[in-house]
């Protein structure tokens, strides 16, 4: 499962503390209000249906009174419906409605037995209360009927406005949590961002000091880690170059006095030619093997990028390593890319050199532009990598098993860490696969501009 | 046979190069010093020179810009140092073509051979006179003019132009042009071909800066452009 970033985890701790702040307050104002509202409306009922009561009272003092005419009488307003019950009988203004049996039996006995009493019951699909007065002196009892409808109109409008609340507080808190957690982690994001120029080899990246002093900690122990890492590798660097630099002039010599000897090759006996056949070899070897050494010690620096027609270039380096111009395959829709030359050449040479060494020679070098990518494909048709020497092939003086085990001394062990150097310059990516049908595939792939 | 000076402080460098060079058939005068290489040149030029940078006394910057003075001999600089800066300043200061320790017998002869190469591209049908805007080239007499005034070019600067003018109009890749000034049939350093079509440019150009003629085409190469 991936994990949530911390910025995101931030961001989500904010936005749930704010719904829950926020629903508990909207929870809380909306129970309150209800409350207050119902007992006021409550209290109203009630006083109006005790007022209501002594007019029907008044209404029903003669003998023989017309109920439902004081009934009528009644100024009730819209909403409430006025009930008497007289010796096990209703009145009402109207027909019943089903209004009678909405009044519970126990509010009924409660009223009959003398007792006023107000409950609120279900109407409906809303709610009403009841209010219920005995009327001894004429040996009745009143009921009032005061629906709802209106308190719940406005008990849901409150509702959605306290939940448009709860929910705009806990955007605001996710909004907020997001621009925290940005200025929390701007210095990691630009430690970041330093760490992978100097990846690149650009060992100048600094981070900038920051004005808190809590972050400035950071900035300050990274810049100094940088520093002393950098001092450090620049004088592992600087060792590796004096060194190859201090034998390039011996081997001017001996470079020089061996073709001197090799000219006269056919002159000598053979155990004098084979000492020189010897010997030349070994000075070439050992000039390759100090030219690698060098350009080791600087393809630490950044790639110099700039506009390469790496099509043209492909070809042309096949072309003089001896290859069938058939073995280049192209595709892609372009053909210029931003990448170092230099550099890109020696991939692809050191690439080349590699299968001819140790897989049985190039059968296809394939290359793929776009506008903003090249990849590279080198296949051979040897033995192949196994997987696990896939990463150890990139590493300086690894020669694949099968070439210690032919007990071959080609190459100088240099050619595949030179390319991952390079190829790291260009932060792209180089990797070792199985060539469908045998043999080793080496893919490149870098990233660039396009011209 | 030809004439090759080296000017190379290191001895044993000096007497392997001059014995490995007599052997690929030159006449090998080898002196220690800038100073003496400058005497040696000027009492019997020579045809080629090849020069070390780090020299005592005057360095072999200073040795290059002099022979410079003296005349357009090709020289070669053969040194350990591979830094573009050095590699940009011996190029700028005069050098044709730059080597770097240690290099293969059989490679620096053919360094050697190119640049005594004549200018290519000039066969028997190639026109005597060919113009580019106020150029005016005559490969044949080896002449160069601007408007009315000859321009002089070294031997190097001049093939790179003649190789140009041979495929006037169409773009010629950095390897391209390395291949027929320098002969590299391998890849080769392409700064040579940038810092040598500079100086092409301020000889050969009004404004070396905005060129119109020896154009550079972005990611492809440069072309001579009528």
């Amino acid at each position: 499962m991936r994990v949530l970033g911390l910025r995101a985890r931030i961001t989500a701790v904010f936005a749930f503390g704010a719904l829950v702040l926020s629903v508990a307050l909207a929870f809380a104002t909306y129970e309150l209000t209800r409350t207050s509202l119902l007992d006021e409306r409550e209290r109203a009922a009630i006083r109006t249906a005790y007022f209501d009561a002594s007019f029907i009272r008044t209404g029903l003092g003669g003998e023989d009174p017309d109920i439902v005419a004081a009934l009528r009488n009644l100024d009730t307003g819209e909403a409430r419906r006025p009930l008497v019950r007289r010796e096990g009988q209703w009145f009402a203004r109207s027909a019943d409605n089903g209004l009678t049996g909405s009044i519970p039996a126990s509010l009924q006995q409660l009223v009959e037995d003398g007792t006023p009493a107000v409950q609120r019951v279900p109407l409906r699909d809303s709610s009403a209360l009841v209010v219920g007065v005995p009327l001894r002196t004429v040996d009745a009892a009143y009921y009032e009927i005061s629906p709802l409808t209106e308190l719940h109109r406005t008990l849901s409008v409150l509702s959605q406005a306290l939940g448009g609340v709860a929910l705009a507080t806990t955007v605001a808190g996710a909004v907020v949590g997001w621009l925290v957690s940005r200025r929390v982690l701007s210095p990691l994001t630009s430690v970041a961002q330093a760490a992978g120029t100097i990846a690149s080899g650009d060992w100048s990246a600094r981070v900038a000091r920051d004005r808190d002093p809590d972050l400035d900690k950071l900035a300050v122990s990274f810049n100094r880690m940088v520093d002393e890492v950098s001092a450090r590798s620049e004088s592992d660097r600087r060792f590796a170059a004096d060194v190859s630099h201090e034998l390039r002039s011996p081997l001017q010599t001996l470079s020089a006095a061996t073709s001197v000897l090799d000219r006269r090759r056919d002159a000598l006996d053979d155990r004098t030619a084979a000492a020189v056949d010897l010997l030349t070899d070994e000075v070439a070897r050992f000039e390759s093997l100090v030219s690698d050494l060098l350009e080791l010690a600087k393809s630490d620096r950044p790639a110099e990028r700039r506009p390469t027609d790496v099509v043209t270039l492909t070809r042309a380096l096949a072309t003089s390593k001896q290859l069938s111009p058939d073995i280049v395959q192209v595709d892609g829709d372009a053909e210029v890319l931003d990448v170092d030359p230099r550099r890109y050449e020696q991939i692809l040479a050191n690439l080349i050199d590699n299968a001819n060494k140790h897989g049985g020679g190039v059968v296809r070098i394939g290359l793929s532009v776009a506008h903003d990518r090249l990849e590279l494909e080198v296949d051979d048709e040897g033995a192949g990598v196994p997987l696990d020497e896939r990463d150890l092939v990139f590493d300086r003086f690894a020669r694949g098993r099968a070439a210690s085990m032919r007990g071959g001394s080609e190459g100088t062990g240099l050619g595949l860490a030179l390319v991952a150097q390079h190829v790291q310059a260009h932060l792209g990516t180089v990797e070792v696969l199985d060539r469908p049908g045998g043999g080793a595939r080496f893919r490149v792939v870098l990233p660039g501009a396009s011209a | 046979m030809p004439r090759l000076l080296i000017v190379e402080d290191d001895d044993r460098i000096r007497l392997s190069l001059k014995l490995a060079l007599e052997d690929e058939g030159y006449t090998v005068k080898d002196v220690p010093t800038a100073e003496e290489g400058l005497v040696e040149h000027k009492a019997t030029p020579a045809d080629l020179v090849l020069v070390d940078l780090m020299l005592p006394g005057m360095d072999g910057f200073d040795c290059i810009r002099s022979l410079r003075r003296l005349g357009d001999v090709p020289i070669v600089v053969v040194s350990a140092r591979d830094d573009t800066h050095d590699v940009v300043a011996a190029l700028e200061a005069g050098a044709d073509d730059y080597v770097v320790k240690p290099v293969a017998v059989k490679e620096l002869s053919a360094r050697l051979r190119a640049l005594r190469r004549r200018a290519s591209g000039s066969g028997e049908d190639a026109p005597k006179v060919l113009r580019f805007g106020e150029i005016e080239l005559r490969p044949e007499a080896g002449e160069v003019l601007l408007g009315e005034q000859e321009v002089h070019l070294t031997r190097t600067e001049f093939r790179l132009l003649c190789e140009l003018a041979d495929q006037s109009g169409r773009v010629l890749s950095r390897q391209q042009l390395l291949d027929r000034v320098w002969g590299y049939d391998v890849y080769g350093d392409e700064r040579l071909v940038d810092v040598h079509m500079g100086r092409l440019r301020r000889k050969v150009e009004r404004d070396p800066a905005n060129p119109t003629h020896l154009v550079t085409v972005r990611g492809l190469g440069y072309k001579l452009a009528p």
